[in-house]
């Protein structure tokens, strides 16, 4: 555990000396994921789906807010669709138009959690976003999550439908119109998806919340199962074909995600838990004081010895000097070795330790004075 | 001589000038229940255009049923739930948008508070060392 404790130090420490250019490569990294996996599934529009317009468009959608991502996927997914057929682009900018007018408004900001709900569907990990969502965000979040999945099962019904979609000619636009708002609006695995995410990350969010010991392992576990239970009764009742291997792969992913995101964001010491009751004119209070675990990082002292210098006090030493040197060379060798030996031997759980209680015993501050 | 406190208050300025100020000083212009009102009746507005696109929609998914059998008591009846859906969502969305804006609107207010003080505490130390010098 102090091991994963002293990375998080390392990888906050990393974070916060080069967060510009990890933020940026990380937004780049989702840029190519998005607009490839688009091009990829639905890439009617011969120009617009090719390698070229992917990077760019990544490249540029990297130097710009996450808005303009979310913005320019949509454009994308919108320009696919009108090359197929214009009636279901019209039928997906309303839809988009939608999400845009009843949430986006009022929280812009946050539009690109749509991308990471649909982007777990299309990678067939869908079960992670309850429990990352739940965990990290609030119930609103649940919005955003329902409407990245309507998203996702946009594109994939156009992708399904794509070869009868393209056959239909001006006559059978309306059919196409309305046969494609039909399937979106009554899919029965689309609705079933999106109830299983909404109260994936109700239960995660309420769960967290709660001031229990080990409330985030207990949430990204209850979340991960209500997940399975609820799309696998919904698979059997309403006779779907989703994948169970889907579903239990990404709930086991989900509860691994929920562990890392524990360590990351919050990692507290249920053993050292003070429950604390005081009162005054108005209440009683019952306060439970968990202290945070943090670790300092050890620090590696190194030593530079260079071959010039080395060479100079050859050079300035007599032979004496020299014979005296290499005594000392000779002693300190194995010295040396020994210590190498012991430090190794110990864990960096006992250094830690070690450190700690000297630290609370004050004897480092005895040692430095010794010196 | 760098003076650490100087830096970090322009550093602190400068970083809201970056994020927020811009948005906050505009919304600071208004009177909190003029922001307020005047958001949420945009909010309904909007709110207004979705739901018809969304009633059109949905309309479009579901004609043929709906177009099966139809009498003048159906209609009303399916014109009185769709009035009913909009009046509710109105109303959610009424209280909903004028509670966001108005804790909007005490953000950004103490934030250019906090803005201006500051400010006007860099001013005083660049009095400071203009008359020490």
């Amino acid at each position: 555990m102090s091991n994963l404790l002293v990375l998080r130090e390392r990888l906050r420490m990393l974070y916060a000396a080069y967060s510009v250019y990890i933020l940026k490569i990380l937004q780049f990294i989702m840029g190519l994921i998005l607009f490839g996996t688009i091009n990829a599934n639905v890439g009617f529009m011969q120009t617009a789906s090719s390698a070229f317009c992917t990077i760019g468009l990544a490249v540029i959608c990297t130097f710009f807010p996450m808005i303009v991502m979310v913005l320019a996927g949509a454009a994308l997914t919108l320009v696919h669709f009108y090359a197929l057929s214009m009636p279901i682009a019209v039928v997906s900018l309303v839809i988009f138009l939608i999400m845009y007018i009843f949430y986006f408004r009022f929280t812009p900001g946050k539009a690109w959690l749509v991308l990471i709900a649909a982007l777990a569907f299309g990678m067939k990990v869908p079960f992670i976003v309850p429990v990352i969502f739940g965990l990290l965000g609030t119930p609103v979040w649940i919005v955003p999550a329902a409407c990245g999945t309507i998203a996702y099962y946009m594109i994939h019904f156009v992708k399904a439908s794509s070869a009868a979609l393209q056959s239909a000619g001006a006559e059978g636009m309306y059919e196409s119109l309305m046969s494609f708002t039909r399937q979106v609006l009554t899919s029965r695995e689309m609705w079933l998806m999106v109830m299983t995410m909404v109260i994936g990350t109700l239960v995660v969010n309420t769960v967290r919340t709660r001031s229990t010991d080990h409330a985030w392992k207990i949430a990204s576990a209850a979340g991960a199962v209500v997940c399975v239970v609820v799309s696998a009764a919904g698979n059997i009742l309403l006779n779907l074909n989703y994948s169970y291997a889907v579903i239990i792969v990404s709930a086991v992913l989900g509860i691994l995600i929920g562990l890392v995101l524990e360590v990351m964001f919050f990692s507290v010491d249920y053993s050292r838990t003070e429950h604390i009751q005081f009162e005054d004119d108005e209440y009683y209070y019952y306060v439970k004081a968990v202290p945070k675990t943090g670790v300092p990082v050890p620090e590696k002292k190194v030593k530079h010895i260079t071959g010039q210098q080395a060479a100079d006090d050859r050079e300035s030493g007599t032979d004496m000097e020299k014979d005296k040197m290499s005594l000392q060379e000779k002693d300190q060798v194995p010295v040396n070795s020994e210590k190498a030996e012991t430090l190794k031997d110990r864990t960096t759980d006992e250094i830690l330790l070690t450190r700690s209680l000297s630290k609370e015993l004050g004897l480092d501050q005895e040692e430095k004075k010794t010196e | 001589m760098l003076d650490k406190k100087r830096i970090r208050l322009m550093a602190r300025t400068a970083i809201y000038e970056k994020e927020h100020a811009e948005e906050d000083i505009k919304i600071s212009t208004y009177y909190k229940k003029d922001y307020a009102s005047l958001n949420t009746w945009i909010t309904l507005i909007w709110i207004t255009v979705g739901y018809g696109l969304a009633a059109g929609v949905f309309l479009l998914c579901t004609a043929d049923s709906i177009m099966e059998g139809l009498t003048i008591v159906k209609l009303i009846l399916l014109a009185a739930i769709a009035l009913g859906f909009y009046l509710v969502l109105l109303i959610v969305y009424g209280i909903g948008a004028g509670n966001f804006y108005r804790k909007k609107y005490g953000r950004a207010k103490h934030r250019v508070k906090r803005y201006y003080r500051e400010l006007s505490r860099l001013e005083k130390m660049y009095k400071k060392e203009k008359d020490r010098s």
